[in-house]
């Protein structure tokens, strides 16, 4: 694959190690506790076609980023860093 | 129809014009005992036990391609059992266990090869730790030996440990039980005895639901009608989140690619089935004279079920590391599975929050040494409504209380398993 | 000789010498080893693997089924090569390989007598009793009898290589739509590149009569050659392969380059913006009995061998050919070279039987009104039609369509993803609308691009083929000549049951030889449909796989073996450790200092006086792998108090803290030092082996999840190199390093920091934290000094006789502590309880993986914990990798365990062995005497439960 790095352009999947789906993590001192953590951590997000997914740029500009990426065709349709206060509106 | 040497020949002798079919194309039901969606390897043989070891044959498998045509189709039919983990171990080593006499059982050829599975170790520390694991299966009663040097050259003579290397190779773990399996004529052979005994198996039907009333399973939807039916099982590997969804489960795995690849044929050469770790690669010679290589999964999830090339890169250059003439042959073929990996590398199997709907995933790459093991375990949990201690820790709530079996110790990341 | 007096692509003024089976023959450049063993009259070149059938040369290309060959030249012999895919070298040594006793005559041929029996899966429906027979009797006997080439086993000296390209279009085959489209690709400014996998452009143009743009075709091919090789945007790769197509723009391919490169085979990684797919098409064969026989040969391959090669394929022909204008022009190509066509059979006509032995020397067949004809003949030219190369069409997915109107698989779209097949790829096969079909998509992939405005032009269709093909009669009829798979196999396995195509392919082995089915699988569609009643459109077919043909091994690997297979670090104290004659090991990514041997000593000895030195005054030891993380800004502390499970917020500046760091399931992920080298800027260390992940998993919860919290990460692992002093002198040494550097017990106490310059000039930074349990100051400078830093230490620490010491000894010292370590005690399945230190997991804060610590099995009682062991008679060894029981193992060798070893030593501080464990329980079990059991060794020893930290427990050592 060719991962468009928003730093670097488009980079050959091998600079990037893979993160997983993109899941929105419990605050640490949240009340909410055992559960919220068991399910932000454990759901499959596992779909076939598009999924928002996170890759780290290892052998490039380290930087996380969120890509939406088809399952199935592997088509990429969005690409910006994960950090969203770094992100462009 | 019993297959043998006679019946060959007799057929021959008729022209071959009378050999039944193994499998029938029947007319689905409305309504059956136990529906088992998909037609794989474990689907068929859970279809086989339950008709076998139980009586049960008001069994539908729907399979939504071909049988056999998802992983099963798509393996190395590598047969092993060196776990460290007592709960893997146990299940693997019941299948290697019923692998040995499964083609006699089946009537049906499924060419196990116990030629050896040979694991190398790059380091003193390596070496340790697979002792570990040899002394695991010792001490359960499983036969594995650690060999160094000479003994390792003279059980794998083609292997070379001379020349300088990247991670050399300073021992292995044998278990000469470990070997090959012809991965299509599990499917074949399971398929056979099931639909002998007068279990339906459907082709080309995807299920598109499931009715469930008041937390109980009450019917399966497919592409060819409703089927009643008050116990079903969810066996379909790579496709395991899409049907677990239509049940309202959200199951905790990833689908990922898992790399393979042939050489072109070659006369005999390597007869047992070697691992490399250091990157892992492994390697075995088909019946046919192909070298059947294989690695680690691509790391991503997806579920395009075709090659990555930088992946067989690696595999090949490991591979290098310890057959160097393996330089002089072609690659022939190479594909790939989608195999369902979850957040701890190891199977799910048991009951699910609907009553009557159970569940036989995650299996990753190791699925297809469980076959028997598996179907065995699953139509005594339908047949019986008993979960056998087998499966107890593969349960699907076992992430809620923390009794995790990660063999890898990877944690939950599926694509680092 | 068959060699035709004139004519031909051929180098007829210089003689290449080859053998053939230790025949010596000859040929000329532009050979390839197929038309050259032709030019020689030999047509008999393999045996079919199954029933050992005598095989000719059914081809001319790399879809060639049969003359497989094994090919010896100077760099060692390559089996199953095909005739048709070696161009002819001075010296090769081309060997039949699949007869037993020869071509001629081959004992295999007695199989046939019996190939009823040997039908499609016949192996599924014996050797099943008794139960090892298929393992010990059948398997081996068919593994050596199955005829394929010998492997080779000796070193391989050629050299490969990998190298990348990229362009904005990819023209993939150099045929008449190929070229046009590198032409108008090139000349509108493209960057393109053009790949051929034979050694010169012009594919079947090369052996045609038409002409194009009123040039005869070899010329136009010649001329539009010349056109790119003018052009500078545009690179021509000749004698490539483009095997396969991958996600996002990526073609790989294989380069032979001449013999006289350096490199036997490269692989090329291409990645383009446009790929056009102009691989041609492949003849589909006849399927009739009797039409594996040597001398039946594709009309197609019959006028390349006449017309390019110049060689006569036979002395009397038949044509079964079912196209008109193919038939005229097979008719015309034999004319040219003077073999008279004696018969032409028609479709509709039924070909019921071919007569010879080794070789063809009659046909016979029923025509449509059902008169029988018979006539002798060496050669039958035959072609069933044609189907599109589209190979690299269907690798991403693309799917094929069987239509009626071309009677072949066509790609199903216009594209997949930036591939678009053209010309022969997509059924056009008439050279004119090639050619006008690579302008076409040449412009519409230039326009995609916005290299020019889109144009308007016309789409050639698929050229349509006739729906009469021709019947055939009883007998064995074969569809798939390397796997002798017959029409009677297909039917048989539709017979069982083995409906779907892809079952058919897996029962018979249709497809799945070296050819992959190239020239086998369209029949196998049409031999289905004509058998079941079925459309041939609704019968699918079987996905293609790469490589598109065989590709060297040698050459996808390239120059990565070996010790190159993947880069390995070397710390900055590596020169100066090997001229000391350290011993070495690689560990992952890094190669490290094992041990340092004096002359005549072995390992054990090494370490007995490394440890010795270290416990009795000084040590040094290479800690630079170690992960160094420098974590700086206002949140600082609470970013990594949030990742760490122990308190490390209230570390003072200057002091520093060991901490563990859990997974978010609450499992042990690392541990290592947090130091505060001022308020807001701390550096902290990770294990060596968790480095990456731990690297990776910092910055996610700064960029991704904590984006809040003002920290800056950087990893400094290779800016500072690290070496550890350790050992009762290990003040004094520091001391003498400089002794304006405060560090007395007072001012550099245990768990501190500081920061300066060593002897007034070397920059440093000084952690006094201990691992070995000596007093220990680990001394960091930047990379550059690493050896200025040893030699100072080695210096003024030889009146302490400074001992340098690896990792071995490094290990043993931990082992005798207690100290946990990555891969053994940190294995992913332990929390902070199980390895002793459940009071580090804070109660006070919030930190990642707490919430999920607290689930019922990770809190449970019984889980394993770590302990330490020794051997009750203090004196026999504890076996590496054994299981701890409380019984002896039973009659069977088996035993009920409670847990199994980490690490095992010989303690030389102490004199006997100990070991470290995860036991049952294990806290509550100190005391208790157990059986270490290890099978493999054939030992069980009794060892007694003891603490894990077997040397100094209080830490005495440390607070001197």
């Amino acid at each position: 694959m060719l991962i468009p790095c928003p730093f670097c352009g488009h980079r050959d999947q091998a600079e990037f190690a893979y993160g997983g789906p993109a899941r929105a993590l419990p605050e640490l001192d949240g009340q909410d506790g055992t559960h919220a953590w068991r399910t932000a951590l454990y759901s499959g997000y596992n779909p076939r076609g598009p999924v928002t997914e996170l890759w780290f740029h290892a052998n490039g500009c380290e930087s996380w980023i969120q890509i939406t990426r088809d399952t199935v065709t592997h088509r990429i349709t969005r690409s910006c860093l994960a950090n969203p206060r770094e992100r462009e509106p | 129809m019993t297959y043998s040497a006679a019946a060959l020949l007799g057929h021959a002798i008729l022209g071959n014009k009378h050999w039944p079919a193994i499998l029938n194309t029947p007319d689905m039901r409305s309504s059956y005992d136990v529906v088992i969606v998909g037609g794989g390897g474990h689907g068929l043989a859970t279809a086989h036990y339950l008709a076998a070891n139980h009586g049960i044959t008001d069994v539908a498998v729907i399979e939504a391609a071909w049988i056999g045509g998802g992983n099963t189709a798509r393996n190395t039919g590598i047969v092993r059992s060196d776990y460290l983990l007592n709960s893997s171990f146990r299940l693997k080593n019941f299948a290697l266990g019923l692998w040995n006499d499964l083609s006699r059982q089946l009537n049906f050829n499924l060419m196990y090869e116990p030629r050896g599975y040979v694991d190398l170790a790059h380091s003193d520390d390596e070496l340790e730790r697979f002792t570990l694991r040899a002394n695991a299966m010792r001490l359960r009663g499983a036969e594995a030996e650690i060999l160094t040097g000479d003994a390792l050259l003279a059980r794998v003579p083609q292997l070379d440990l001379t020349g300088e290397k990247r991670f050399p190779v300073i021992g292995a773990l044998a278990q000469e039980a470990g070997g090959v399996v012809r991965h299509d004529a599990v499917a074949w052979g399971f398929a056979r005895s099931a639909a002998s005994a007068g279990i339906h198996i459907i082709q080309n039907c995807p299920v598109t639901g499931f009715e469930i009333t008041g937390g109980r399973l009450s019917a399966v939807r497919t592409a060819l009608g409703r089927v009643a039916c008050t116990r079903a099982l969810i066996t379909v590997a790579g496709a395991s989140t899409a049907l677990a969804e239509m049940a309202g489960l959200d199951l905790p795995l990833n689908s990922i690619n898992v790399q393979a690849l042939v050489t072109e044929p070659v006369n005999p050469v390597l007869d047992a089935v070697v691992n490399y770790n250091a990157g892992l690669c492994y390697a075995s010679q088909t019946s046919k004279g192909e070298f059947v290589l294989g690695g680690a999964t691509d790391g991503y999830t997806s579920y395009a079920r075709r090659g990555n090339f930088g992946k067989i890169e690696d595999v090949l250059a490991r591979a290098l590391q310890i057959f160097p003439f393996l330089s002089r042959l072609r690659l022939m073929r190479h594909w790939a599975g989608t195999a369902d990996i979850t957040f701890d590398g190891n199977a799910i199997v048991g009951r699910t929050e609907v009553e009557g709907l159970m569940i036989n995933a995650g299996w990753g790459y190791s699925g297809f040494k469980a076959t028997p093991a598996a179907g065995w375990c699953l139509a005594e949990l339908l047949g019986t409504g008993t979960l056998p201690e087998l499966l107890v820790p593969f349960s699907l709530n076992r992430f809620e209380t923390g009794s995790e079996q990660d063999d890898a110790g990877a944690g939950p990341y599926p694509w680092l398993h | 000789m068959t060699r035709l007096g004139r004519g031909g692509l051929i180098d007829r003024s210089s003689v290449l010498g080859f053998t053939f089976d230790d025949r010596p023959l000859t040929g000329h450049p532009g050979d390839t080893v197929a038309s050259a063993l032709l030019a020689n009259g030999r047509c008999l070149v393999a045996r079919s693997s199954k029933y050992h059938r005598p095989r000719g040369i059914l081809s001319a290309g790399l879809e060639e089924p049969s003359a497989l060959v094994t090919v010896t030249d100077a760099t060692g012999s390559t089996p199953n090569l095909k005739v048709t895919e070696v161009p002819l070298r001075d010296g090769l040594k081309v060997n039949s390989q699949s007869a037993w006793t020869g071509l001629d005559r081959d004992a295999g041929t007695l199989l046939q007598l019996v190939s009823r029996a040997l039908g499609a899966g016949f192996y599924y429906k014996t050797f099943i009793w008794p139960r090892n027979s298929w393992h010990r009797i059948a398997a081996p006997v068919i593994r050596r009898a199955a005829g394929r080439g010998r492997v080779d086993l000796s070193f391989d000296p050629s050299n490969y290589d990998k190298r990348r390209r990229h362009c904005d279009v990819l023209i993939v085959g150099g045929g008449a739509a190929g070229l046009s489209a590198a032409v108008t690709a090139g000349r509108a400014g493209a960057t393109t590149i053009l790949i051929e996998q034979d050694h010169v452009l012009g594919g079947a143009l090369l052996s045609s009569r038409d002409n194009i743009d009123g040039l005869p075709a070899p010329d136009w091919v010649e001329e539009a050659e010349t056109m790119l090789y003018a052009l500078s945007n545009v690179t021509v790769m000749p004698r490539t392969l483009a095997f396969g197509h991958y996600d996002h723009g990526l073609v790989y391919a294989v380069e032979t380059p001449h013999s006289d490169s350096v490199a036997s085979a490269i692989l090329w990684k291409i990645r383009a913006r446009r790929i056009l797919l102009a691989a041609g098409a492949i003849e589909r064969p006849v399927v009739f009995p009797g039409n594996d026989r040597p001398g039946v040969m594709l009309a197609g391959a019959v006028r390349s061998y006449i017309r390019r090669f110049a060689v006569a394929p036979g002395k009397r022909a038949a044509v079964a050919v079912a196209d008109p204008a193919e038939r005229a022009d097979t008719a015309a190509a034999l004319n040219e070279a003077a073999i008279p066509v004696v018969a032409e059979i028609l479709p509709g006509d039924r070909p019921s039987g071919t007569r010879g032995r080794l070789h063809l020397q009659g046909v016979r067949w029923r025509d449509a009104t059902g008169r029988h004809h018979r006539t002798s003949c060496d050669l039958l030219c035959v072609s069933a039609g044609w189907t599109p190369t589209a190979h690299l069409f269907t690798h991403l997915g693309g799917r094929l369509e069987f239509s009626a109107e071309t009677q072949s698989l066509l790609p199903s779209a216009e594209t997949c993803g930036p591939l678009r097949p053209i010309g022969g790829a997509r059924g056009v096969l008439i050279a004119a609308d090639c050619v006008d079909d690579g302008k076409r998509g040449a412009h519409l992939a230039m326009a995609e691009l916005g290299i020019h405005k889109s144009l308007k032009h016309g789409r050639s269709a698929p050229t349509p083929a006739t729906k009469r093909g021709f019947e055939s009669g009883r007998g064995s009829t074969f569809i798939d000549l390397q796997n002798d798979v017959t029409g009677a196999d297909v039917a048989l396995a539709q017979r069982e049951g083995y409906r779907d195509v892809e079952l058919i392919k897996r029962y018979t082995t249709l497809g799945m030889g070296t050819d992959q089915g190239k020239t086998s699988w369209t029949n196998c569609i049409l031999e289905i449909a004509s058998m079941t009643s079925r459309d041939p459109t609704e019968i699918g077919h079987a996905t293609q796989r790469p490589p598109y043909s065989p590709v060297s091994i040698g050459a996808l690997v390239g120059t990565e073996t070996g010790s190159r297979m993947i880069p390995i670090r070397r710390t900055p104290f590596h020169r100066i450790f090997e001229s000391l004659g350290c011993v070495f090991q690689t560990s992952g990514d890094w190669l490290y200092p094992r041990y340092f041997p004096q002359p005549g000593e072995d390992m054990a000895g090494a370490v007995e006086r490394e440890c010795a030195a270290v416990r009795s005054s000084l040590g040094c030891v290479d800690m630079s792998t170690l992960g160094k993380i420098d974590v700086q800004g206002r949140d600082a502390s609470q970013f990594l108090s949030r990742l760490y499970c122990n308190d490390v917020e209230t570390i003072k500046p200057g002091r520093l803290r060991y901490a563990l760091m859990l997974r978010e399931d609450g499992y042990v992920f690392d541990d290592g030092i947090v130091a505060r080298l001022d308020e807001n800027h701390y550096l902290v260390t990770a294990t060596t082996a968790n480095t990456s992940s731990v690297w990776r998993h910092m910055l996610k919860y700064a960029q991704v999840v904590w984006p809040d919290l003002d920290v800056a990460l950087t990893q400094v692992t290779d800016h500072w190199s690290s070496l550890s002093i350790a050992g009762p002198n290990a003040r004094n040494l520091l001391q003498a390093l400089d002794p304006d550097f405060c560090c007395s017990r007072d001012e550099f106490p245990l768990a501190a920091v500081r920061e300066g310059r060593l002897g007034g000039e070397l920059p440093a930074r000084v952690f006094s934290a201990s691992y070995s349990g000596e007093l220990s100051y680990e001394i960091n400078t930047p990379s550059g000094f690493a050896e200025t830093l040893f030699d100072r230490a080695v210096e003024a620490g030889a009146q302490w006789e400074i001992c340098p010491y690896g990792l071995e000894t490094l290990d043993v010292l931990r082992v005798e502590k207690g100290h946990i370590a990555p891969g053994t005690e940190i294995d992913g399945r332990r929390t902070p309880g199980d390895l002793g230190m459940a009071a580090m997991a804070s109660t006070e804060k919030d930190f990642l993986g707490r919430t999920l610590l607290q689930r019922s099995a990770l809190q449970a009682g019984g889980r394993e914990q770590l302990v330490g062991l020794v051997p009750q008679d203090r004196k026999t060894p504890i076996p590496g990798g054994a299981h701890l029981s409380d019984q002896p193992v039973d009659r069977n060798g088996c035993a009920k365990t409670l847990g199994h070893l980490t690490a095992t030593i010989k303690s030389p501080s102490l004199g006997h062995p100990i070991a470290l464990a995860f036991l049952k329980d294990g806290i509550a079990r100190s005391g208790d005497l157990l059986w270490a059991h290890s099978p493999v060794a054939g030992k069980s020893v009794r060892v007694q439960v003891t603490r894990n930290c077997a040397y100094d427990p209080k830490g005495t050592r440390l607070h001197v």
